[in-house]
């Protein structure tokens, strides 16, 4: 039998857009009766017409009218209203009489005043879990017959279809004010969330993620490959590292990528995202993406000063050395140059003072050989050790330097490419002393662009075996370039182009090299720019193993 | 060789062993007669200090300086002509202390002829 309800209570609800009522039992009143008649729309009617007001997006209070209008319409001589349940205010309890809260009780006495009504009945109007969401109370015109039957079945159904209204409306209401709690959240703390269903690359990506990437959200959905047009060259491998991770199944995505944006600006993101499985038990990856882009460059001009900072600190401490040497060098000087300067005034007399010479004489080796100690010593302070020689690989040297010099040079908008050859024989050599060297290189090179700005500022360094069966590694930069013959110049000590140059950088970088049995040499470019690059002996162990393969 | 009757006197305050051996020789040969001291103490507590008609001072020295020991002088009323030497470039005799009987100034290592001109204007000074 129960199913004929579906009429009424079913239909009803469905209408309006939730579950079928489980506990709503005043319906079976209806029921009983078999067939409803009664003057006005049918109930499925007034049901359809009240989901169509709530999806069109009318408020609440305007839905509810409507239905008593309808109600009013319906039966003659009865008038309808519906009071609602303020949610944050104290509950009801489902006990005799009791579910209104003691201040609605003034509502309805108010209620009752109209002038010819009088109130006939008041049903709580509840929710599908049977919490009382608020009153439908009937009143009747004082010279009205009885309700008959049939209006009495009418009515848990009105009841019913303003419970399923006033659920779904509320519910709305509360999901849009969790959207807007969200989006705002989202706005104060510059991120946006997304989703990605693995199995079927479905992704969905909020509004704000769509501006960040500066997608059109109305325009094609996004996919993988759409994402990565927007990601920074030099990150697409982390990305895509990041994928296969993620199609393995890793339970958490953290990590940190740029963007290259149409207008080829630059944005600094943070990705988080953890697994989850959807119904259907399919993986599924729920993230957030925020916008670090600010805080990347107040870290880099931080970082910026610090380089800076610590470049003074070298230069001063560069120059209270070379005070100090200074100092220990020209004491016994001015000895020697003393010294001589009175050896020839006793020879130049007549008759010459032959002992008092000899005794300047001595005097000036005495002094040159204390300058000479003085020298030895600052040696021994600045090799407080010996170089510690090892077998290594110039391109892992090579990509450590690029790694530790990469803000520096991108802040020069320099672009680095790599050439390494594939199998470089090692070398023998001080890891230290040859990345000082690298990095030397780099930073000429930096130095060098840093008033091109008609062409790429482009940094290739490049390593492959040569004709000699060495080692050789080339820095190519796209710079200022250098004289032909200003070229053997370059490696002298305290020669520079530089104007914040101290013109030492190239001569030990090569007095290194020419430790490593090196030779370091410069070449202007065909095109703009200059070429620095140095060869050196492969490691004993290479060598011997070539020498084997040539027997 | 014409050499003057009496030769004057100059003394010279350096705690650098080489100069100290050295630069007397050198003033002999151009016609002075000299004392040597390691320290500005030594010279101050010398019988020399009254004699002496120029005086070749170090800047830098352990104990008292050259720089402190012409203020010391001047302060006994001591007024000798001074001519500063130093090792070290950037330590210049600022022009207070010139005006105050400094004569010259000569960075290490300095020649004959540098060390001839200031001793000349010393004495024609005199």
């Amino acid at each position: 039998m129960r199913h004929e309800v579906a009429h009424g209570g079913y239909t009803a609800a469905q209408d309006v857009g939730l579950p079928p009522s489980r506990h709503r039992e005043p319906i079976n009143s209806a029921a009983e009766s078999g067939t409803v008649t009664w003057v006005g729309l049918g109930i499925a009617e007034i049901a359809a017409r009240v989901g169509g007001l709530i999806r069109q997006g009318l408020p609440l209070s305007v839905v509810l009218t409507t239905l008593c209008q309808l109600f009013d319409a319906a039966v003659k001589g009865f008038s309808s209203r519906i009071l609602l349940l303020d949610p944050t205010a104290a509950r009801a309890r489902n006990t005799a009489g009791s579910y209104l809260a003691a201040g609605y009780m003034k509502e309805l006495a108010a209620a009752s005043a109209a002038p010819g009504f009088m109130l006939y009945e008041l049903s709580p109007i509840l929710s599908l879990t049977g919490d009382p969401l608020g009153i439908f109370a009937l009143y009747r015109r004082e010279c009205s017959p009885e309700v008959t039957r049939c209006h009495s079945a009418l009515i848990p159904q009105f009841i019913h279809v303003a419970g399923a209204a006033i659920e779904r409306m509320q519910s709305d209401e509360a999901l849009k004010r969790n959207a807007a709690l969200l989006e705002r959240t989202q706005q104060l703390s510059s991120t946006c969330c997304f989703s990605w269903r693995v199995e079927t690359g479905e992704i969905s990506w909020s509004k704000e993620l769509c501006q960040l990437f500066e997608l059109d959200p109305s325009g094609v959905p996004v996919t993988l490959q759409l994402i990565g047009t927007r990601i920074h060259s030099e990150d697409l491998a982390t990305f895509h590292e990041m994928i296969e991770r993620a199609r393995s199944g890793v339970s958490d995505i953290e990590f940190e990528h740029r963007l290259r944006l149409p207008d080829n600006s630059v944005k600094y993101l943070r990705v988080v995202a953890h697994r989850v499985r959807d119904q259907e038990g399919q993986l599924e990856y729920i993230g957030a993406v925020q916008d670090v882009t600010h805080r990347r460059h107040t870290e880099e001009a931080l970082a910026k000063l610090r380089a800076e900072l610590a470049r003074a600190a070298r230069v001063t401490s560069l120059g209270v050395l070379t005070a100090a040497i200074a100092h220990e060098v020209n004491q016994p000087l001015a000895g020697i140059v003393t010294n001589a300067n009175t050896c020839r005034r006793m020879l130049a007399v007549d008759p010459p003072d032959i002992e008092g010479a000899r005794e300047t004489a001595r005097r000036t080796i005495r002094d040159a050989e204390r300058a000479s100690e003085v020298v030895k010593r600052l040696r021994a302070l600045f090799c407080k050790k010996g170089a510690t020689r090892e077998s290594l690989d110039l391109n892992e040297a090579i990509r450590e330097v690029v790694a530790l010099s990469l803000s520096e040079l991108e802040r020069n908008k320099v672009v680095v490419r790599m050439e390494l050859a594939g199998e470089l024989p090692r070398v023998h050599g001080d890891r230290v002393q040859l990345q000082q060297v690298i990095l030397n290189l780099f930073l000429n090179a930096s130095d060098a662009m840093s008033g091109v700005d008609d062409r790429p500022r482009q940094l290739m360094v490049k390593t492959e075996r040569d004709e000699e069966d060495r080692v050789r590694l080339s820095v190519r930069d796209t710079g200022v370039g250098i004289e032909p013959q200003g070229v053997d110049r370059l490696f002298d000590a305290f020669y520079t182009t530089k104007s914040g140059g101290m013109g030492i950088g190239l001569s030990v970088s090569r007095s290194i090299i020419e430790s490593h049995k090196g030779r370091l040499w410069a070449t202007p470019n065909d095109g703009p720019g200059a070429t620095f690059a140095f060869s050196m002996p492969c490691g004993p162990q290479d060598a011997m193993a070539r020498h084997v393969r040539n027997l | 060789m014409s050499v003057p009757v009496k030769r004057p006197l100059v003394s010279v305050v350096d705690d650098d062993e080489s100069v100290r051996e050295s630069l007397p020789d050198l003033l002999r040969e151009l016609g002075y007669s000299v004392r040597a001291f390691s320290s500005a103490e030594a010279f101050l507590a010398s019988e020399c200090v009254g004699e002496t008609r120029c005086l070749i001072l170090d800047i830098a020295m352990p104990g008292m300086t050259g720089p402190a020991l012409q203020q010391e002088l001047l302060v006994r009323g001591q007024a000798i002509p001074i001519v500063y030497i130093t090792a070290q470039a950037d330590e210049i005799v600022d022009s207070s202390s010139l005006g105050q009987g400094a004569v010259a100034c000569l960075f290490k290592p300095f020649s004959d002829t540098a060390l001839f001109e200031a001793l000349n204007a010393v004495f024609r000074v005199n």
